[in-house]
């Protein structure tokens, strides 16, 4: 399955509270996604929380959109992305 | 032991089924309640109790009306099945109709209407053996569930749907306000021991080994303390070995006839051993429903049925096949017949039954069904009379036809027409050909429908005049449009209009008065045009020419995304694709698809538009469908700056290549264009539009050759005068005036193409239009552009656009204010609202007022209400 990048601004930054609370909302946001077969591997949040950098795995770009769009999220771009290690480089 | 868990089903306990059976509780609630008809998916892998799940449902509803039909798992199963065994319950108008072989639309008006009169619950079994027709019901009936109060439910192995299994692409077409999906998941560990527990076995053993499916755990159970089995076959077989010899050989009798062997079948068929019918009940092996007995499970059925030797399987097979072709009542299945003639290796049964069986499949408008019964008979057709052959090959080559199976189409009607050559029946032949060149046609292979066509019309006229002369003429000008040839399309068509007359053939008619009167609308006789098109239509209904219906609705959508008429578009899709589906015309259904999905990328509707062609593109097998669903796709990619859009519009061009005709390659080039310029390639634009260009000048169609030209011209490329007229929006453009343009397209209703035409003025104010219009539409590649364009031009303080999720939201509001209105929709107070969403109640409060003004609303309780 192809991978993703997917930025996205926050105009009032990306509160998520660090407690159950905030599980809870992580865990919706998995379960919608798994709805089409997209999978939130992890994101880098900017220190002013205002910009995020999400790692997908998707089947399509489309995917990304709808389930953005269920849950809610904001959506930049999305770039499909592949991994280069500097220390495996030939 | 198996009594025990017997027991407890008859106690009303399911294991770990307690959610499930609320959700449909709920849904039958909201029926009852809302007077409007769910549709509920129970899927699940073999054995984890699905039928178990539904059956107790049923029972916790004493008095209730309840319907229930299951799928065969015959390899080529009966047309209508599951809808047969509804019908013999419901008896009257409904059971006349499915006896009577009526086709899937007026099956489903008969049993909505027999729901509407007596309401029910509908269980449908095993849907991932459905035929055709039935899946073409399930279909229709899940759009009407709005205006019948019934809940309808349906079982399916998920875990055996590939991507192309007709199932799933219906489930994707399913709406999702009617529809709750449920999942049945194995047993867990706690609810193995709990079931092994009086039967003394090791429960922790017992799940290692079963993984706790729910049917292998009975088995084992049943079968007794032995060791326990290490697969599903065995412990059924273990079980089986428990009752006497000749109940044993009862049980393969059974096994050999699926799905289920009526009483006076296998009183005939296992003579001797039919007293032992009791203890095969008894072992809880079989299970009786009045008139029949069949194996608890599929999955017992086959494991027995593995172990019967050939010769016995031979012998079984031959008797069912004469006690089937003579019912004591009714007339013989001829599925059924055809399924053991081939078990039988009895090649003379196959060619008697496996043929007729193919007619009624196809009457029934289950098309599938209907190739695989011809093509059974075509494996035994050894040594048959060549004429018979022939008309055996031209069914099977139709019906593939039918269900977008060109390959298989066009061998059948090829050997077909190298019989009548052999025969020197040229009347015949020049027909094949005439077929062929249809095939050919829609299989994307357009040289060799040229070749054929030509073929054709050279044999038919050394013939007298026939009809079959006039069908050759109506595809002569069939083919000389889809060219864009308008010279050839009348002139062709005129001989066929004339020939068509005067032997009174309506076919014929329909299918010319369908390609003139598109070709008239086309060059601009609107109104003569569509007057053609409707009387083909109307004809065609008239006289059934299903076919034929399917063509002019797809026509008609053509020409009006072509012509940009979206008025009345969305009802006459529907119309076309509601006939087709009650038809099982799958071709046209998914022709119809893909221009709706053009439509709604015209005017705007990116998301709506990817989601519509995705219908097709999930359908792998399809080829010539799939151009435009991949064209849209990688269209609206290439706009939203979306990654991925050449791999979709490079195979996008093979196909139009390998078609080679100006209606793909002219889209196909423009989308190119479009998605080059769009990253800034400008130098790309002239060889992604230069034969596409040349050839649209020279066939003089003034549609590609207005949008290519005006690509060419915001590539930079000087063309000069054009040397025809071409539509308004473009020639507006090409002449300079994009104010005018943009105002054309938006009276069009073409958002996006408005834009794209202000975004080549110099004027600021209308860059800023256009900016906004392509922020709005979340084209962002186009908005880039726009804003570099006017920063060149010193503007300041363009905006960022409004986000993705705004978008997405009917009322606008942005990510925050949703979270706000939901809390304020729970009854919580500002103060409360700021606490749980770490915010200050003053921001609180400005969310709040913002919200108001959205939803133009007046209080925080109406504006909660605009959430229910």
């Amino acid at each position: 399955m192809p991978r993703y990048i997917v930025e996205r601004t926050f105009g009032e930054g990306l509160h998520i509270p660090v407690d159950a609370a905030g599980a809870q909302i992580c865990l919706t946001v998995v379960d919608r996604n798994a709805d089409e077969g997209v999978t939130w591997v992890h994101s880098y949040v900017s220190d002013d929380k205002s910009k995020t950098f999400c790692v997908y795995d998707a089947p399509s770009p489309e995917a990304i959109r709808k389930t953005a769009g269920k849950n809610s999220l904001p959506v930049d771009s999305i770039t499909q992305v592949s991994v280069l290690d500097p220390y495996f480089y030939r | 032991m198996a009594r025990a868990l017997v027991d407890a089903h008859k106690k009303g306990v399911l294991l770990e089924r307690s959610e499930q059976l609320a959700v449909l509780a709920e849904q039958l609630e909201a029926v009852t309640t809302q007077k409007a008809g769910r549709l509920v998916l129970v899927g699940g892998e073999a054995g984890v109790g699905k039928t178990a799940l539904v059956r107790h449902f049923a029972d916790s509803q004493p008095g209730a009306r309840v319907l229930i039909g299951a799928c065969d798992p015959l390899f080529t199963p009966r047309p209508l099945g599951p809808l047969l065994d509804v019908a013999q319950a419901t008896q009257g108008e409904f059971l006349d109709l499915v006896l009577a072989g009526r086709r899937p639309h007026e099956i489903t008006a008969a049993l909505t209407k027999e729901l509407r009169r007596r309401p029910a619950t509908v269980i449908l079994e095993d849907l991932q053996w459905a035929d055709e027709a039935t899946l073409d019901v399930l279909r229709l009936l899940g759009h009407r569930l709005d205006d019948v109060a019934a809940l309808v439910v349906v079982t399916y192995r998920d875990d055996e749907l590939d991507r192309s299994h007709p199932l799933r692409l219906l489930l994707g077409e399913l709406r999702t306000e009617t529809t709750v999906r449920v999942k049945l998941s194995r047993l867990s560990a706690a609810a193995v021991n709990e079931l092994a527990r009086p039967s003394g076995m090791d429960g922790e053993e017992l799940y290692r080994q079963t993984g706790g499916n729910p049917f292998f755990v009975t088995e084992v159970l049943a079968a007794g303390p032995a060791d326990i089995p290490h697969s599903v076959r065995d412990a059924v077989l273990a079980r089986a070995g428990r009752v006497s010899p000749e109940a044993r050989t009862l049980l393969d009798a059974v096994a050999t006839v699926p799905p289920r062997a009526e009483l006076w079948m296998l009183e005939s068929l296992a003579p001797n051993e039919f007293g032992r019918l009791d203890e095969c009940i008894a072992s809880g092996m079989l299970l009786a429903d009045g008139s029949g007995v069949a194996f608890r499970h599929e999955l017992a059925r086959i494991a027995v049925a593995e172990t019967v030797s050939p010769d016995r399987a031979l012998a079984l097979n031959r008797r069912a096949l004469v006690i089937l072709s003579q019912p004591p009542r009714g007339a013989a299945d001829l599925a059924r017949l055809a399924h053991h003639a081939e078990a039988a290796h009895d090649a003379g049964a196959v060619l008697r039954f496996a043929p007729a069986a193919g007619a009624r499949a196809s009457a029934l408008g289950a098309h599938r069904e209907a190739a695989a019964q011809y093509a059974r008979a075509l494996a035994y057709s050894e040594g048959m009379p060549a004429k018979k052959l022939a008309e055996l090959l031209q069914h099977h080559s139709h019906e593939c036809f039918l269900i977008d199976r060109f390959d298989p189409a066009i061998a059948s009607e090829k050997r077909a027409l190298g019989i009548y050559r052999e025969a020197a029946d040229r009347t015949k032949e020049g027909d094949s050909l005439q077929r062929l060149s249809h095939l050919q046609r829609c299989g994307g292979r357009s040289r060799e429908a040229d070749e054929s066509i030509h073929a054709a019309i050279d044999i038919l006229e050394t013939q007298p005049e026939s009809r079959e002369l006039c069908l050759a003429y109506a595809g002569m000008a069939m083919v000389c449009m889809n060219a864009d040839d308008t010279d050839g399309t009348f002139k062709y068509g005129a001989m066929a209009m004339s020939l068509a007359e005067r032997f009174g053939d309506t076919e014929s008619l329909v299918h010319v008065l369908n390609t003139v009167g598109t070709m008239e609308m086309l060059t601009g006789d609107l109104r003569v045009g569509r007057e053609k098109l409707e009387r083909s239509l109307e004809l065609a209904m008239e006289g059934e020419f299903d076919e034929h219906v399917g063509r002019a609705y797809l026509n008609l959508a053509d020409v009006m995304v072509k012509l940009r008429i979206y008025e009345g578009f969305d009802e006459m899709i529907e119309r076309g694709l509601d006939y087709c589906t009650g038809r099982g015309l799958d071709l046209w259904r998914l022709y119809l698809h893909d221009s709706r999905a053009e439509a709604q990328m015209q005017q705007g509707h990116f998301t709506e538009a990817v989601q519509t062609a995705d219908l097709v593109l999930r359908n792998q097998e399809t080829y010539l469908p799939r151009f435009l669903a991949l064209v849209v796709v990688g269209r609206v990619r290439a706009r939203r700056g979306d990654p991925e859009v050449w791999r979709l519009l490079d195979e996008a061009r093979s196909i139009a290549i390998a078609d080679n005709e100006l209606q793909l390659l002219g889209v196909v080039s423009a989308a190119r264009a479009e998605a080059a310029w769009l990253e800034g390639r400008l130098e790309a634009v002239r060889d992604e539009t230069e034969d596409a260009f040349a050839r649209a000048l020279r066939l003089k169609a003034r549609n590609y050759t207005g949008e290519l030209a005006v690509w060419r011209r915001r590539a930079g490329i000087e063309d000069g005068d054009l040397p025809i007229e071409v539509p308004a929006q473009w020639a507006a453009e090409l002449e300079g005036d994009h104010v005018r343009a943009g105002r054309i397209w938006t009276e069009l209703g073409c958002p996006y193409d408005a834009a794209l035409a202000l975004s080549g003025s110099d004027e600021e104010a209308s860059l800023r239009d256009s900016l906004a219009e392509l922020q709005r539409l979340g084209a962002r590649a186009a908005a880039a552009l726009v804003a570099r364009r006017l920063r060149e031009l010193g503007a300041r303080g363009l905006p960022r656009g409004p986000r993705e999720s705004t978008r997405e939201n009917a009322f606008l509001l942005t990510q925050r204010e949703t979270e706000v209105l939901e809390l304020i929709a729970k009854g919580l107070r500002d103060a409360d609202i700021a606490e749980r969403l770490f915010l200050s109640e003053k921001t609180v409060n400005h969310h709040v007022s913002s919200i108001l003004r959205k939803l133009e609303v007046s209080t925080r309780t109406q504006a909660a209400a605009q959430l229910r």
